[in-house]
């Protein structure tokens, strides 16, 4: 089972290091779709590795290696999956959170102050707004007719998914 | 296979302990449920590992890991990583903007959604809008920013989260010289 943690976490690794480079070469608009793009040939780099490497890497200690090679394999492919998707998780607190981006604001002010309506005019509800809007236009969430925005297919499952969740959890706005 | 049953019971028992006892919970920082009820689930599987027999009584021959160490720290890692995006999942489905309009476009059927109301659904027209309502005073208590006469004023801590968010920004591409230049 080891062999396969092993090949996942190094490839993990790999990618992140890739897409690093992706990313500072060109940020791209839609980032999710580059990253399950840059990331869809290592899943097949994994089962390749795993079938043709020797059982200990050559590296792994004799009382590592071991027990079933599908197990090994399989448990090492969720791991992979597993890995990735926290790998997009970080890229979107870092992206996306609106206190880092208000204190990275903060920071860069003025003697570090801001009143209220600076920060409401820099990270404030209009700058979100329209920027979460279009964005969810552009990956096809929504669709946008006569200045009016409607539920496209994918938006219709993310709604569902967001009213159970919401309803089941009751984490409140405030 | 022990230690991934194991933990896929533990966070089972994690995912529903954490929606029961946020129905409970009154205060504003459920990241606090989140992660007693991950520090529960961890320690029930950590004193269950041990004390349960290696096929856990019904696990077939040839899908045991004969390292047990192995075994053991696969499930915890596998508990910790499907922890950490049923976390981001749940913070994102309960309260980012962006969820907010879909699950309102969901309940309006047919009828769509313009950005004045989508706008007026975060509180624009309130002194205070909602996202800085949560926000601010959890900054405050936390010692990263503090309010002096009509301003606010970053503090050390803050600083800290701001230069850290700043690094990874840049290593993603997504650090913006300008205020505003590019939304939150």
């Amino acid at each position: 089972m080891l062999k396969g943690m092993v090949l996942a976490w190094v490839l993990v690794w790999a990618w992140a290091l890739l897409q690093g480079i992706v990313f500072q070469l060109r940020a791209p608009e839609k980032a999710f779709a580059s990253m399950v793009t840059w990331f869809a040939p290592i899943p097949v780099a994994y089962v390749v590795l795993h079938r043709l490497t020797p059982a200990d890497l050559g590296i792994l200690p004799e009382r590592f290696v071991g027990g079933p090679t599908a197990l090994s394999l399989l448990n090492g492919l969720a791991l992979l999956i597993l890995l990735f998707l926290t790998g997009v998780l970080f890229y979107y607190h870092a992206d996306r959170s609106i206190t880092v981006r208000l204190l990275i604001e903060m920071a860069r002010a003025p003697q570090q102050r801001m009143s209220l309506a600076e920060m409401q005019a820099v990270c404030g509800v209009e700058v979100l707004m329209h920027d979460r809007l279009r964005t969810m236009a552009m990956n096809g969430f929504l669709e946008e007719r006569d200045g009016v925005y409607h539920l496209a297919p994918k938006g219709r499952v993310g709604g569902l998914a967001g009213a159970i969740a919401r309803r089941a959890l009751a984490m409140k706005a405030l | 296979m022990k230690g991934l049953t194991l933990a896929a019971l533990a966070f089972l028992l994690l995912a529903i302990g954490s929606a029961l006892a946020l129905r409970l919970y009154r205060g504003n920082k459920e990241f606090k449920v989140f992660l007693a009820a991950f520090a529960a689930a961890g320690l029930g599987y950590a004193v269950a590992f041990p004390v349960t027999p290696p096929d856990l009584g019904f696990l077939p021959a040839g899908w045991l890991e004969p390292a047990t160490g192995v075994d053991f720290v696969n499930g915890l890692l596998v508990l910790a990583l499907v922890f950490h995006g049923f976390w981001c999942f749940a913070y994102f489905a309960c309260l980012s903007p962006s969820m907010g309009v879909m699950v309102e476009l969901r309940a309006r059927g047919h009828r769509g959604i313009s950005v004045a109301e989508a706008l007026a659904m975060q509180g624009r027209e309130e002194p205070v809008n909602l996202i800085f309502q949560r926000r601010l005073p959890k900054l405050i208590a936390g010692g990263y920013i503090s309010k002096e006469g009509g301003a606010y004023r970053l503090l050390p801590p803050g600083e800290r989260v701001a230069a850290l968010g700043a690094f990874l920004k840049r290593l993603i591409n997504a650090d913006t010289p300008l205020a505003g230049s590019r939304p939150c």
